[in-house]
């Protein structure tokens, strides 16, 4: 697994599909401290200050199927490790959000290029409020982070391993 | 090619058309075959000729994008009436919240676009058709 560490990127989710255009492998991870046009599902704009935790993952060559359950068992692997690293209790609105107290900090967008019935290549897109202090007012009904929740930092790098990690166990499970 | 027997010459062009089917073209007239075994070819009846919508490379016609999965169509970046590459982006379809770009299998002229944003759509639809 290789990560590719960026300060200020526009979207971990644009390199990442640029990467992928140019022959780099799954697995790699394209890591950003901040992300300037962070992006959810239908283009919504992503929150993406530094102290949050921003990466998308290369993934193998799947069928259609066991991406749609990755997504879902992804979500499912960051509620779990956040639960019991931070004991918070996590929410997961299916199949890709996470909230804590009814407000969103996490988000799982996966991206797929499809020709006739082949998937050519996928990309899975993970913004994680971790370390933001505090968000505009038109958001800070709607979201939060780990930070604003427990009161204190919590460490990004350990977060993100914890977090490939279980995806990659995950995709292992599916697919076999 | 060109094939020369007894004096007289044949212009021979020979193509798949369709998976086990061959289309032979000999002096500009068209014969049609089934791929029996490698050896034998058997001349196929008019009624047995592959449709023009059924034939995948070298003499396309038509051509169809479907579905590969479930799910809505949240953008459609082409239009009727354009021409398109191999590997064009043509639609993005949602499933399940994954975005999926569907790019283009062929290339060709797009002939009807059979959905519109935000319509839902089942494996296997027929999104654009091709000429």
């Amino acid at each position: 697994m290789i990560i590719k560490s960026y300060k200020t990127i526009k979207s971990t989710s644009l390199v990442a599909k640029k990467l992928v255009k140019k022959g780099t492998k799954p697995w790699t991870i394209v890591l950003a401290k901040e992300q300037t046009s962070g992006y959810g599902r239908k283009k919504t704009f992503w929150f993406s200050p530094k102290g949050g935790l921003y990466f998308s993952i290369i993934l193998p060559k799947s069928n259609i199927e066991d991406l749609q359950t990755l997504t879902i068992l992804a979500a499912f692997s960051i509620g779990k490790i956040i639960k019991e690293s931070f004991s918070l209790e996590p929410f997961i609105k299916l199949p890709n959000d996470l909230y804590i107290n009814q407000k969103k900090f996490c988000g799982i967008l996966t991206e797929n290029v499809i020709l006739g019935k082949e998937v050519k290549s996928s990309v899975m897109g993970i913004g994680l409020n971790t370390n933001i202090e505090k968000f505009p007012d038109e958001l800070k009904e709607k979201v939060t982070s780990l930070k604003i929740e427990l009161g204190r930092k919590v460490d990004n790098e350990k977060v993100l391993k914890q977090i490939l990690k279980g995806v990659k166990e995950q995709l292992k499970i599916i697919s076999q | 090619m060109k094939i020369e027997i007894f004096g007289k010459s044949y212009d021979v062009e020979i193509s798949e058309i369709k998976e086990g089917k061959i289309k032979v073209k000999i002096n500009g007239e068209e014969y049609f075959f089934s791929e029996g075994e490698l050896e034998k070819l058997t001349l196929l009846e008019e009624e047995k000729i592959p449709k023009k919508t059924e034939i995948i490379r070298g003499t396309l016609v038509e051509k169809e994008i479907r579905a590969p999965i479930t799910g809505i169509i949240s953008e459609i970046f082409v239009s009727e009436g354009e021409n398109i590459r191999v590997g064009k982006k043509v639609l993005t379809l949602i499933s399940m919240k994954m975005e999926n770009e569907i790019i283009a299998e062929s290339e060709g002229k797009i002939k009807e676009i059979r959905v519109r944003k935000d319509q839902f759509v089942n494996t296997n639809d027929i999104l654009i058709i091709l000429e």
